[in-house]
C-alpha cells in the first residue's frame, strides 16, 4: 500500500522546466530518500505535495485520495529553509504552529508538554527562541513538524547544521515515529544519512527521475562484480576472466580490487587465488549510494 | 477562514503585548497638549526675558506717537544714527529704528530709506506691524496735504461680515463653519495618511521578519499564502484601530475636561480662584466661556455621525488598498533597504493627495477634489477632506465602490506577488520580476 503517488508530475518555471514527468511511489510505513543534487528539483516536488505550489501536470495522490487542502494536517513538512519567531516565546510558538495543523488548544498543549519533555526542554518553554541555541532550536523546529502526528512526515535536509549528538537523536526520534506508522520522505544530497536511514529510494536529477526502487535492489543492480581481497604472495597466474584493477601494499599485506569480468561466482575468484596466494580476506565491493549518485550524476552509467 | 484568523490573532497579540505598544498608546495624546504647552513656555518666557524697548530716530518727527504695537515699546531718542547703531544694544534695548527725513509730496508713492538695526533677527510679524504703521502715517499725511477730510475719508470706510449657512434638503438652515470644516477635513485626511505610513510599513516588516527568519514555508505549509497575507493586514490593522480608539477616548475625555474647565460648568473652584484675579481676567474668563460655548455649538452643527461612518469606511479602504500593497513589497524583498526602491511609486499617489488637500479644501467641489476623491489610492484623503464641507451623495457612494474595488483588485493584485516573493530569497528583485511573479502559475 502506497501512501503517496505521484505520477507524470510536471511543474515549469518561466525560463525553466523545475520537473519534467516525475513519477513516485512511496510505500506506507516506509524512510524514502529523495536524493539528488542542489537543484535538482526536490525542493520543487516537495513544495507541490505540501500544496504550497501547483503542479502544471501530473496528479498527487495521498492515501488513494487526489491532492486536497485537508492533506495539509496529514503532512508534517520540515523546509531546508527553516526558522522559528526570534521574538516569540517557544512554548506560544508551537501552539500557534499547532493550531494552524488544526489541533485543539487542549490537545496541543498535551502534546507540546510531552515533546518537550522527550527532547529536555521543558525549561525553555518560556523563553524567546533569540535566547535558545541553535540546536534547541533546531529541536523545537522538529518538534513543531511532528505534533499533529502527521502520517507523512517531510524532510528537506533535516540533518544540516545539527551537530551529531542531536542528529542521531533526531534519528532515532525519526525511527520511532516510523515504528508507530508515520512514513518519512528524507531528501537530501548527503548521501551517508540515506544509507543507515532508508528503504526505498528515487533520485532526480536536472528536473527528471533517473532511478527508483528499494535500496537493496538499486545496489545490487549497481554492483560491479568487484571484491577486495588481501593477501601475502605474488598474484600471477590469475584466470582471464578476472581483471586486477589495482593493487597496493600495506604492511606485508598486498590489497587488490579485482573484477569478474563476466559475472563469475566469488568462489570461482576464490579458487583461482588460493592457488597463487595466501588470502587473509576477501570481501565483494558493494557500491555505496553515494558512489552510484555520484556516477549517474556525472554522467556515467544511467 | 479559521487560519486568517489564528494569524490575526497572533498579529494582533504579539504587538499589543509589546510594551512599546502600552507606551505609544498612553503616551501620543499626552504628547501633543505636552508639546503645546512647552512651546507657549518657552514662547512667553521668552517674550519676558527679551528687552522689548525699540529705540526711534525719527529725523523729520513726522512719526511721533506712530507706532501702536502692543509687543514692542518705542522710545524716541535724539541721537546720530551711526553712534546710536553702536550702542542701542547696551542700553537694553531690542532693536533700532531709523526714520530719515522723507518729503512727502502728493504724488510721491515709493519711500525709502527706512532701516531697522537689530542684534538677533526681528520676528516677520513684528517687521511688517511698523512698515504698516509708516505707511499708514505717510497715508494720513499724504490725505492732510491733498486738502482731504479725513473724517470723509473714515466714514467711506465700512465693515460687513457675511455668515454663511448650509440649507439641509429638509429645509432647514444651519449655521455652516468652513473653520471647523477645514479643521476637521485636514484632521482626518492627516490620521489616515499617517495610519498608512504608519500600519503598512508595520505590516512590510511582519513580511519581511517571517522571510528573513525562514518560518514562512513553514507556515505556507499549514496556511495558503493569500490567508496568510490577509491575516496579517487584518491582524496589524486590528492593532492599530485598538490604538486609535484608546486614542479618542483618552482625547475625548481630555478635551471634555478642557471644555468643561473653559466654560466653568461644574468647576466652581477655578471660577472662584478665576474671579478673586484683577478684574481684566475676569473679562477674560466671561469671554472664555463664550468661547467654549461657540465651540459646543460648532460642533453641534457638524454631521457628526456622517463623518464618523465615513472616517471609518475610507479609514478601512485605505488601509486594505495600501496595507496589501506593503505586504507585497515586503515579500519581494529580503531587506528594507531593498525595499525603498519599491516604496517610492506606493508613496507617490498618498503625498499627492496630502499635498493637493490645500487646494481641496480651498474648493471643495472643484474639479481636483471631485477627481481625486475618486480615484481610490487619492480618495480616503481627499473624501475625508471634502466631507465637511457636504459631498453630493452620487459622488459619496461612487467614491465608496471604486475604493471597495479598488483594494478588492490590490488585495488580488499583492497575492500574486507575495505568493512567488515569500519562497524567493537572494533573487534580484526589480519591477520586471515583479511583473513577471504576478503572471506566474504557482
Amino acid at each position: 500500500m502506497n501512501i503517496l503517488e505521484a505520477s507524470n508530475v510536471t511543474k515549469n518555471y518561466a525560463a525553466h522546466k523545475a520537473l519534467n514527468d516525475v513519477s513516485i511511489s512511496i510505500p506506507k510505513q516506509s524512510i524514502f530518500g529523495l536524493l539528488g543534487p542542489n537543484g535538482a528539483g526536490k525542493t520543487t516536488l516537495i513544495r507541490i505535495i505540501n500544496q504550497i505550489i501547483m503542479a502544471d501536470e501530473g496528479d498527487i495522490v495521498i492515501n488513494g485520495e487526489k491532492l486536497h487542502p485537508k492533506h495539509i494536517q496529514v503532512i508534517g513538512y520540515l523546509p531546508e529553509e527553516r526558522g522559528l519567531y526570534k521574538k516569540m516565546k517557544v512554548g506560544e510558538q508551537l501552539m500557534y504552529l499547532a493550531q494552524l495543523k488544526g489541533l485543539s488548544t487542549g490537545e496541543a498543549r498535551k502534546r507540546i508538554k510531552h515533546w518537550l519533555e522527550k527532547l529536555g526542554l521543558t525549561d525553555w518553554a518560556g523563553k524567546k527562541v533569540e535566547d535558545l541555541s541553535k540546536g534547541m532550536a533546531q529541536k523545537i523546529q522538529f518538534i513543531a513538524t511532528v505534533l499533529h502526528e502527521p502520517e507523512l512526515l517531510i524532510l528537506d535536509e533535516p540533518f544540516s547544521g545539527f551537530d551529531p549528538v542531536n542528529a542521531n537523536l533526531i534519528k532515532d526520534e525519526i525511527f520511532e515515529l516510523r515504528e508507530k506508522g508515520a512514513t518519512v520522505i528524507f531528501s537530501t544530497h548527503r548521501m551517508e544519512s540515506v544509507e543507515q536511514l532508508c528503504d526505498d529510494i528515487a533520485l532526480i536529477n536536472k528536473s527528471q527521475k533517473i532511478l527508483d526502487g528499494t535500496k537493496k535492489d538499486i545496489k545490487n543492480s549497481f554492483k560491479a562484480h568487484k571484491y577486495s581481497v588481501s593477501y601475502k604472495g605474488e598474484l600471477n597466474g590469475l584466470s582471464t576472466m578476472f581483471n586486477v584493477l589495482e593493487s597496493q601494499q600495506n604492511d606485508g599485506l598486498s590489497e587488490s580490487l579485482i573484477q569478474a569480468r563476466n559475472g563469475e561466482s566469488p568462489n570461482e575468484l576464490l579458487k583461482d587465488l588460493i592457488q597463487t596466494v595466501e588470502v587473509h580476506s576477501f570481501v565483494e565491493v558493494v557500491p555505496s549510494i553515494n558512489d552510484i549518485f555520484i556516477e549517474i550524476v556525472e554522467g556515467g552509467k544511467s | 477562514m479559521n487560519s486568517i484568523f489564528l494569524v490575526l490573532k497572533r498579529e494582533y497579540l504579539t504587538r499589543v503585548k509589546k510594551k512599546s505598544f502600552l507606551l505609544t498608546t498612553i503616551l501620543t495624546p499626552l504628547i501633543f497638549p505636552a508639546i503645546i504647552f512647552t512651546i507657549v513656555y518657552f514662547a512667553t518666557r521668552e517674550k519676558e526675558s527679551r528687552s522689548d524697548e525699540i529705540l526711534v530716530i525719527d529725523e523729520s518727527g513726522l512719526f511721533s506717537n506712530a507706532f501702536d504695537i502692543t509687543s514692542f515699546q518705542f522710545t524716541y531718542i535724539d541721537e546720530d544714527v551711526a553712534e546710536a547703531k553702536k550702542n542701542f544694544g547696551d542700553k537694553g534695548a531690542f532693536g533700532l529704528l531709523y526714520l530719515p527725513n522723507v518729503d512727502v509730496q502728493p504724488d510721491k508713492i515709493q519711500f525709502d530709506g527706512f532701516e531697522f538695526y537689530s542684534k538677533t533677527n526681528a520676528s516677520m510679524g513684528s517687521l511688517s506691524s511698523m512698515e504698516r504703521a509708516i505707511r499708514g502715517r505717510l497715508e494720513d499725511l499724504k490725505l492732510d496735504r491733498s486738502g482731504l477730510d479725513k473724517e470723509v475719508i473714515d466714514n467711506l470706510k465700512v465693515s460687513v461680515s457675511l455668515n454663511s449657512f448650509n440649507i439641509t434638503d429638509a429645509g432647514e438652515s444651519k449655521k455652516s463653519n468652513s473653520k471647523l470644516s477645514f479643521a476637521i477635513g485636514y484632521g482626518t485626511g492627516f490620521l489616515i495618511y499617517m495610519f498608512i505610513f504608519v500600519y503598512g510599513s508595520q505590516i512590510m516588516q511582519s513580511v519581511l521578519d517571517e522571510k528573513t527568519s525562514r518560518i514562512v514555508e513553514v507556515i505556507v505549509s499549514s496556511v495558503r499564502p493569500f490567508n496568510l497575507m490577509l491575516g496579517k493586514v487584518l491582524g496589524v490593522g486590528a492593532v492599530g484601530f485598538t490604538q486609535l480608539l484608546i486614542w479618542f477616548v483618552l482625547i475625548g475625555v481630555l478635551s471634555t475636561a478642557g471644555l468643561t474647565i473653559m466654560s466653568g460648568g461644574g468647576s466652581d473652584a477655578i471660577m472662584e480662584a478665576a474671579s478673586q484675579q484683577v478684574p481684566a481676567e475676569a473679562v477674560e474668563m466671561t469671554q472664555q466661556q463664550v468661547a467654549a460655548a461657540e465651540i459646543q455649538e460648532m460642533i453641534a452643527s457638524v454631521p457628526v455621525v456622517k463623518i464618523l461612518a465615513c472616517f471609518l469606511f475610507f479609514f478601512l479602504g485605505a488601509y486594505f488598498l495600501y496595507g496589501a500593497l506593503y505586504a507585497a513589497i515586503g515579500s519581494a524583498v529580503d531587506s528594507i533597504q531593498d525595499a525603498q526602491q519599491f516604496m517610492f511609486p506606493i508613496i507617490l499617489p498618498i503625498l499627492a493627495a496630502i499635498m493637493s488637500m490645500f487646494f481641496v479644501l480651498e474648493d471643495p467641489n472643484g474639479g481636483l477634489a471631485v477627481t481625486l476623491s475618486l480615484i481610490p489610492f487619492t480618495s480616503p484623503i481627499i473624501m475625508m477632506a471634502r466631507i465637511p464641507f457636504g459631498v453630493p451623495d452620487w459622488q459619496l457612494a461612487l467614491s465608496m465602490v471604486l475604493l471597495i474595488a479598488g483594494f478588492i483588485g490590490t488585495i488580488w493584485m499583492a497575492g500574486r506577488v507575495y505568493r512567488i516573493g515569500i519562497l524567493m530569497y537572494g533573487a534580484k528583485v526589480n519591477w520586471k520580476t515583479i511583473s513577471k511573479w504576478f503572471t506566474m502559475k504557482v
